[in-house]
């Protein structure tokens, strides 16, 4: 059943062009039936040619949307082509393609919409600051006591998405943090996520968009926006039922 | 000293109805961010005009200011109305500028992959 699947791996790419190519080459060796989707934010490097010369296709944004507006397009891609389920890998190589099946086997056997690669069930040799791990724990129990189900890494943008859960973000997906947003949309949404634990290795080039100095602000306003999260209109779904 | 305040005020709100009614007749601002400049404008010209005019003598009552502060309460009010409007319109705006984007990349990439399937069947065909 799981090879009859169309997989679509969206990676969102902003100036990346030191790691792009590397990270779709070596997806497609682990995973060479999926097809592979760049979404180029805006960049002013040369990300697109990097991608295509890798042999990925390059959905090119006129202009940068932020993360989450380059993910949304990917998955109005995966949407409108037809494919069953939709992988987030980002382009700084920080996520390990090996760990993609662990991902499929979340969506095929715990039946869950969405799948959530967590850094930190059991000890897979993840390091990272001390300031970072705080504030993702802080992240992780108000998150989890809002859905109501244990979510240890709500940062996390390695993620597996299948058709009812691509059909919502094509349609609705946060902007501004969308990964810990996200979380929230899929509860309110009534869609069900599991984590599976993944090994995250350090990223290729680049730095993490959340710097030392400004991770506490980031904190504040990731918590504010997961607030007001909760009291916003959840998006009408039953139209796109019918649909499926 | 209140006469003085009343025609610079007055003069002053003049001048903000009359830009505003001419960048509507060059269609240069639309109605719809035009009314709140000109409900501005109104306001302030009628409490220039009659300081005992009941909303203003209510004001100056209620918070114990002068007629002047009254008058800056008021426009201040309404610049408020106006910022505010113009942080909703620029949210909707971008919320529509961020769906044109994404439209925009799936249909280029939609046509240039016809545009490939479409040049070798072409040239041999001729």
């Amino acid at each position: 059943m799981g090879n009859k699947q169309k997989i679509l791996i969206v990676v969102p790419a902003f100036n990346e062009e030191g790691s792009v190519g590397k990270v779709v080459e070596e997806v497609h060796t682990h995973l060479p039936q999926a097809g592979m989707l760049v979404v180029n934010d805006g960049s002013t490097d040369r990300t697109s040619e990097k991608a295509r010369a890798s042999g990925a296709t390059v959905l090119e944004l006129p202009f940068n949307l932020g993360i989450g507006g380059a993910m949304q397009a990917g998955y109005q891609y995966a949407y409108e082509k037809g494919y069953d389920i939709a992988i987030q890998v980002d382009a700084d190589g920080q996520h390990d393609p090996r760990e993609i099946p662990k991902l499929l086997h979340a969506l095929e056997v715990k039946k869950v919409d969405v799948a959530i690669g967590s850094r930190f069930i059991g000890d897979l040799g993840y390091r990272s600051s001390v300031m970072r791990r705080v504030g993702i724990s802080i992240f992780s129990q108000v998150i989890s006591m809002i859905v109501r189900q244990k979510i240890t890494d709500p940062t996390s943008g390695f993620r597996a998405a299948n058709r009812k859960a691509i059909q919502l973000f094509a349609s609705d997906y946060p902007q501004d943090y969308p990964e810990p947003e996200v979380v929230i949309l899929l509860h309110q949404c009534r869609l069900k996520m599991g984590e599976v634990p993944v090994g995250m290795s350090e990223r290729y080039s680049g730095e993490s968009s959340i710097t030392k100095i400004r991770s506490i602000y980031y904190m504040v306003k990731v918590l504010l926006a997961i607030f007001v999260d909760c009291f916003k209109k959840p998006p009408f779904l039953e139209k796109e039922g019918e649909r499926c | 000293m209140l006469i003085k305040i009343q025609i610079i005020v007055g003069v002053l709100s003049i001048i903000l109805l009359l830009i505003t009614f001419e960048l509507i007749r060059k269609k240069r601002l639309r109605e719809e961010y035009a009314i709140l400049w000109f409900f501005t404008g109104i306001a302030v010209l009628v409490f220039s005009l009659w300081p005992e005019f009941l909303l203003s003598q209510f004001f100056v009552r209620i918070t114990g200011i002068f007629y002047l502060s009254a008058v800056v309460l008021i426009a201040f009010f309404f610049l408020l109305l106006i910022v505010f409007h113009f942080s909703v319109v620029i949210s909707k705006l971008t919320g529509q500028n961020k769906e044109l984007a994404q439209r925009h990349a799936l249909l280029e990439l939609e046509f240039k992959e016809l545009k490939k399937r479409s040049l070798p069947r072409e040239t041999g065909s001729s």
